[in-house]
Order: structure tokens, then sequence, then C-alpha cells
């Protein structure tokens, strides 16, 4: 059962600073079967004009953010609906990125399936000149049983 | 370089359950339903299934394999409408819905489909990268 209180909206986690290793950035490019060498080779990627390994489009969702406040997920039985990007300066190995998290919407749906409840949560990072890196929004879905 | 119109790929990928468990391990995402079979039944599925991120995270990858030199995503955002096991096949495919042309470059929007044989797409959405005009010069900072 997902407990959520819809007062908290809007309210934002604590930032959550990451550095991003180069180590990171390679085991993601690899779990995604990436051969494009700018996600391995520092000398490749500096000369296409990155400080170093450039992280790939989707690493943004792997970086930690603290406890959105107010919102209590289960840890497995939860349906990520949709998921959206919006990018900012590039994120490169050696950046620390400070995330932070906040709930951006909450619904109750009564469907042929029972209850669900749609949790919309939006996290920001910024790099440490406290440029925007990634703006991203996840809408979650917890199925709440029968009517 | 992408005229409207253009498709994209496709591409066939084969999601094993090796790619998940690296993909579990890169991502820190350790949710049960995508490594342990009897935890993910327990949670009315058919067996583990792949991160919906793992396939947002492909499709991006042959998107990008596609692109003009030095193109990087502005935006992305896809919706997750059913699931994908492992040894299923998906194929990857795009469309070119808009470019528009800059003093600096040009950005396209373009539909990405992560198909599933015989099943509803596993993942729609739509991606806008942007290049610098001439090709190959810096993505910026």
């Amino acid at each position: 059962m997902l407990q959520v209180d819809a007062e908290w909206i809007g309210e934002r986690a604590a930032p959550r600073a990451t550095e991003i290793e180069k180590g990171a950035i390679r085991q993601f490019a690899l779990a995604l079967g990436e051969s494009d060498p700018v996600y391995f080779d520092e000398e490749i990627a500096r000369r296409a004009g990155y400080r170093s390994l450039p992280a790939p489009p989707t690493f943004p969702a792997t970086l930690p953010s603290n406890p959105v406040p107010g919102l209590k997920l289960p840890r497995a039985g939860l349906i990520h609906g949709e998921q959206q990007f919006v990018y900012g300066a590039p994120i490169c190995a050696g950046d620390v990125i400070r995330v932070s998290a906040w709930l951006e919407n909450v619904k109750v749906r009564r469907g042929s399936r029972g209850i669900m409840s749609i949790v919309t949560i939006a996290r920001e990072g910024v790099n440490q000149e406290d440029v925007m890196v990634f703006q991203a929004r996840s809408v979650l879905i917890a199925n709440e049983g029968e009517i | 370089m992408w005229q409207v119109g253009d498709k994209v790929g496709p591409w066939a990928h084969t999601i094993t359950r090796e790619q998940l468990v690296r993909y579990a391990g890169a991502s820190g995402d350790f949710n049960p339903i995508h490594y342990d079979d009897e935890r993910a039944r327990e949670f009315g599925l058919p067996g583990v299934i792949a991160h919906g991120m793992l396939n947002m995270g492909l499709a991006a990858r042959y998107l990008k394999s596609a692109a003009p030199p030095g193109a990087r995503f502005e935006r992305y955002a896809v919706r997750f409408r059913s699931m994908v096991q492992p040894g299923q096949t998906v194929t990857i495919s795009g469309e070119v819905k808009s470019v528009d042309y800059g003093s600096s470059g040009a950005q396209a929007l373009i539909d990405v489909t992560v198909g599933v044989a015989g099943a509803e797409a596993a993942v729609t959405g739509q991606a806008v990268l942007s290049w610098p005009a001439g090709g190959e010069e810096s993505p910026g900072t």
C-alpha cells in the first residue's frame, strides 16, 4: 500500500550530492551494450569536447536523491508508468551532481482493476557550478487493490 | 542528416537475463522483480521483467548511434506500456517528425518505439536531439 499525503505536494527533499565516477559511467554504458568509445576512453571524450567521460542520456535516473517528504513507496509492486528527461549541461565524470526531489502530483483513480494511486515525482540535478544538468519526472503507479 | 519522415532503425535486440543483472548492478535498481522469478511471481508477474529504464536506455543508445555527428539529447520522454521478459527480442525504431535549423545547428523531434513481436509496444515516446552545424564540432558545455 502506498502511503502518500497530498499535503506534501511541492515539498523538496534536501539535495543529495554524488560524485560521478568514470567507473560508474563505464559500467552503465556496458550494461546497455554501448560500444561508443566516448563513454570508455577519456581521450576520445575530450576530443569530442567533454571534460571527461560523458554520462549516457538515461544515466541521471541512477543518481540517488533523499527520500521525498511525505511519501513512502513500496519496494516492489510499483509500476513505472512514464519517464521524462530535460537535459541541461552535460554530466561528465568528476562532476559533483546535487539532486533534489519533490512530489509533484498525486492522483487516485478508480478503474476496472480497482483503485490505483498515480504519483509524479520530479527531480532536478545541478552540477558543482550550480548549472542545471537534468530535470526528470517519473510517474509511478501503485495498484491499491479491489474497490 | 535527418529529414522529416526518415525512419530510424529498426534494430532488433534480445534482452538477456545477464543484461538485467548488469543493469541492476550499474543502475543500483535491485528491485527483486528484475532478478528473482519467485518474487516476481508473488507480484503477479510471469517471471522477472526488464527494467523500464533499461528499455528506455537501449532505445537512446540505438537512436544516438544513428544521429548526426555531435548530436546530444535535449529532451527524452517515454511511456512504459507493457513488460519485456528476458529471452524476448525487442525492435527499436524511430521516425523523424520535425527538423528545425538554426544558425548554430539543428534539432529534430523523433518518435521512438520499443516493440515486442505479437504484443503491444513496450515503450513509446519522443526524443529531441540537437547537433551542431557543419557536423563534427564540440557538443558544447
